[in-house]
């Protein structure tokens, strides 16, 4: 290892260790050794930073999580999770993907276990602002009537993410972003520990969330695997495919139909 | 607020530029304000699509784009992130930017952990220290950079608030010869070396702080100078942070002044990251610079 590493690695270690938080005279030590001035001051202000710059990052990715938290529990939750979880990409935007899993494991938040796929539904929502451009290709629905349903599939929007959750999740987003439902109603399905499925996609550049039946997550699970529509209607029980599709494309779901890949899985 | 005329060759205009930030998107592509070019990070436009890039190639048919990197980590002794600088590469062939610059820092490394070394990027702007060994890794990363965009980039002195004790030369003399070794442009951020200079004085180093920001550039090679930065900072009383957060203050347009003399009308940026003020306040600083600039040239 070059003394240039050894220099770098010291000052990550002071920046990134999590038993400095609490020992910051470990950290300035660290560094001592190659730093000469402003060692303690500057430290903190390094240090300070991150931790400012986590707050904004995640509070950007996960404006309910904030609002559910409150803004010092998301502070110290940001900080946390900074530490435990740095970000390995010069891009803070991809930073933040395991806060459902960190949330969920964290014995201080064991009471509120849906937290966990709240984090999940919101990091789709904001990776959906950022995924690939994809247009409507209405004329390709024609093959729905040309082709044999084992042969095709649908052309799902951009950035769909679907989870199946334990808990009002779907409800507990969209009453926060979207006033809707109410949040005695989201209280209500909450002491219910009433299970809810949730879809996300970008319509046009607008990202979008809603509930979805358990046959509709299923459905649009196998598609996303993958599946011919054939396949995918197998798996998805007691689904309405003719009253869904109408839906699913004015609201831009659903962007096409394409002939599937012979060699494509289709499990 | 002055709109351009559409038919004037901005190439004509005192080279003055503004970063473009979120606040400003819809308001700056609706009324067009007479600048010479925008000025984005980098990595806010990695993504693969959505409405920022659109707005982007939007600013982009309007005016030249100065593509300046906070994440490429030039001076990281574990080199350039192979992901990082594909993210650039097709960022640059979608905008042709005018220039693409980054910082004389690093962020990439290691960190210990109970499970051994984990990768990390620090996303901040590290000190390197003024030194052969990082000079060399400098030298390395900067050309692995060039030869990919097929293009010479920018390097940004820094604001650091630790230093090294391995330094064995100046920041000015690292500079000097990171462009004769590699070919890239010096983007000289004038905040940044008063910052310096104040925490300096903080420190007990002797000295008018002005007068050491103009020794400072004095020291620096003329022709390498490609683009210049001004900005507002924080005193803290025990430090003073470059926080891009206010305008630029009377000190800064004195050494700026003096940098226009050295180097000329390179293009000149205002930055303002924090707390971001109405447009208005920004084209406010960017006309103050065309001013000086003329002044000094007249």
């Amino acid at each position: 290892m070059t003394a240039l590493a050894i220099e770098q690695q010291a000052l990550l270690d002071a920046l990134f260790t999590r038993h400095l938080v609490t020992q910051s005279d470990v950290a300035i030590n660290l560094i001592a050794v190659h730093a000469y001035y402003t060692g303690a001051r500057g430290l903190k202000a390094y240090k300070n930073n991150g931790f400012s710059l986590a707050e904004r990052t995640l509070l950007a990715a996960y404006p309910v999580m904030a609002q559910l938290l409150g803004e010092d529990s998301f502070a110290l939750l940001a900080r946390d999770f900074w530490l435990a979880h740095p970000p390995v990409r010069g891009d803070l935007a991809h930073w933040g993907a395991a806060l459902g899993d960190f949330v969920q494991h964290n014995a201080l938040l064991a009471d509120e276990p849906y937290l966990g796929d709240v984090a999940r539904v919101e990091w789709a929502l904001h990776r959906a602002v950022s995924a690939a451009d994809r247009d409507a290709q209405p004329a390709t629905f024609a093959l729905l009537s040309t082709v044999e349903p084992d042969a095709l599939t649908l052309q799902l929007a951009s950035g769909v993410f679907v989870l199946t959750s334990a808990y009002p999740v779907a409800s507990i987003v969209t009453a926060h972003l979207n006033n809707s439902p109410t949040l005695e109603e989201v209280g209500r399905k909450l002491r219910a520990v009433e299970a809810e499925c949730v879809v996300v996609w970008r319509q046009g550049f607008k990202p979008q969330v809603a509930p979805c039946t358990a046959a509709q997550a299923a459905f649009m699970q196998a598609l996303q695997s993958g599946a011919s529509l054939l396949s995918a209607l197998e798996r998805a029980d007691e689904f309405d495919f003719n009253q869904w599709l109408p839906a699913a494309v004015q609201n831009g779901l659903v962007l096409g139909a394409r002939p599937i890949d012979p060699i494509s899985t289709d499990i | 607020m002055f709109c351009a005329d559409p038919d004037l060759p901005r190439a004509d205009l005192t080279q003055v530029g503004i970063g473009w930030r979120h606040p400003h998107y819809g308001e700056l592509l609706a009324t067009r304000p007479d600048l010479a070019f925008l000025e984005v990070h980098s990595e806010n436009f990695f993504a693969e699509g959505g409405a920022a890039l659109e707005v982007l190639r939007q600013g982009r048919a309007q005016y030249p784009v100065s593509l300046h990197g906070v994440g490429l980590s030039l001076g990281s002794a574990v080199g350039v992130d192979e992901w990082h600088l594909d993210q650039l590469q097709r960022l640059v062939a979608q905008i042709e930017p005018v220039r693409v610059s980054d910082h004389a820092c690093f962020a990439r490394g290691h960190i210990h952990t109970p499970g051994g070394l984990q990768p990390v990027h620090a996303s901040d702007l590290l000190p390197v220290p003024f030194s052969s060994e990082a000079l060399d890794v400098m030298c390395a990363n900067v050309q692995r950079v060039q030869d990919r965009l097929k293009r010479p980039i920018s390097v940004e002195n820094l604001s650091a608030y630790i230093a090294w004790q391995s330094s064995n030369m100046g920041e000015p003399e690292f500079l000097a010869s990171l462009a004769h070794r590699t070919g890239c442009g010096l983007l000289v951020d004038v905040n940044n070396i008063y910052v310096n200079a104040l925490n300096d004085r903080l420190q007990g180093v002797a000295g008018d702080p002005v007068q050491r920001c103009k020794d400072w550039l004095d020291a620096i090679p003329a022709a390498a100078v490609t683009e210049m930065h001004l900005a507002g900072h924080a005193d803290c009383g025990d430090i003073v942070i470059d926080d891009h957060g206010s305008r630029v203050c009377d000190p800064v347009w004195s050494v700026y002044r003096h940098a226009v003399s050295r180097f000329g009308a390179v293009p000149t940026l205002i930055e303002w990251d924090t707390d971001v003020p109405a447009l208005d306040v920004l084209l406010g600083e960017a006309a103050k610079a065309r001013q000086f600039c003329s002044e000094v040239l007249a």
